[in-house]
């Protein structure tokens, strides 16, 4: 089970700044100067690291605008992440369903022919 | 919000022991697994050669209700849903001979959403809860 694009999305938002960035950039497009502003403790390289995570799975997007670069949320991000998790799940019991139904099949067989 | 229904021509207490019996639950997810059905008991499944999902039994109903603590170990490339913060509760209803399957994984993004953020304010708060517990 690899799915390379959610495992970077689930690992993304696991962090609490990758979190606060993501409410940031929810509902207005900022530029990487005025999200670092949020985060006095924090250098600006490490805040720099913060954004290339997120444009990295997919979480944000990214457009220059002159010398400066602005992000957003992107929000099929996570939506993809659902969709994964929704069909291990499909996947899973559609197995789970062959086996116990294959494990109670020749009980079944029986009492039909006794009818 | 992950949801699922599934009929199973078995009968509940077959489907139940695909839950509860390490060697049946590995006979559809997962290489291997080590489950202790017991309310606070391990329920873990290692995927062969990749994550481990890291679980806790919550809630068990005898060949009716199941409810477990979703998450994956911090291993190296593991998807990053911690342990402890999502929720799956199976129920196992009769119908005749056959049992039918729900299944509802919460703390998740809603899958469907037509405001997609809708998904983001419902994730969210509970990642952070999640987090802040393990801190």
């Amino acid at each position: 089970m690899v799915h390379r694009p959610v495992d970077s999305a689930l690992r993304a938002v696991a962090d609490p700044t990758r979190r606060a960035i993501l409410r940031l950039v929810r509902d207005e497009e900022l530029p990487a100067g005025e999200i670092a502003g949020h985060f006095p403790t924090m250098s600006r390289p490490a805040v720099s690291q913060h954004l290339r995570v997120l444009a990295g799975a997919g979480l944000v997007d990214v457009r220059p605008d002159g010398n400066r670069r602005l992000y957003r949320l992107r929000s099929d991000g996570l939506r993809d992440a659902a969709a994964i998790l929704d069909e291990m799940w499909s996947d899973g019991l559609a197995r789970l369903k062959a086996a116990a139904e294959r494990e109670e099949w020749p009980a079944r067989t029986r009492r039909g022919m006794e009818h | 919000m992950v949801e699922h229904t599934v009929r199973i021509a078995a009968r509940r207490e077959t489907v139940w022991r695909y839950w509860t019996d390490a060697e049946r639950i590995s006979a559809w997810w997962g290489a291997a697994a080590e489950l202790d059905p017991r309310p606070g008991g391990a329920f873990h499944v290692e995927l062969g050669g990749g994550p481990v999902m890291e679980g806790e039994f919550l809630e068990l109903v005898p060949n009716e209700r199941i409810v477990f603590s979703f998450g994956w170990a911090a291993t190296e490339g593991a998807p990053g849903v911690p342990p402890g913060s999502t929720r799956v509760e199976i129920t196992l209803t009769a119908d005749g001979e056959d049992t039918i399957l729900a299944l509802r994984h919460s703390g998740l993004p809603a899958p469907h959403v037509e405001d997609h953020r809708s998904g983001w304010r419902h994730f969210l708060p509970i990642l952070a809860t999640a987090a802040a517990r393990a801190t």
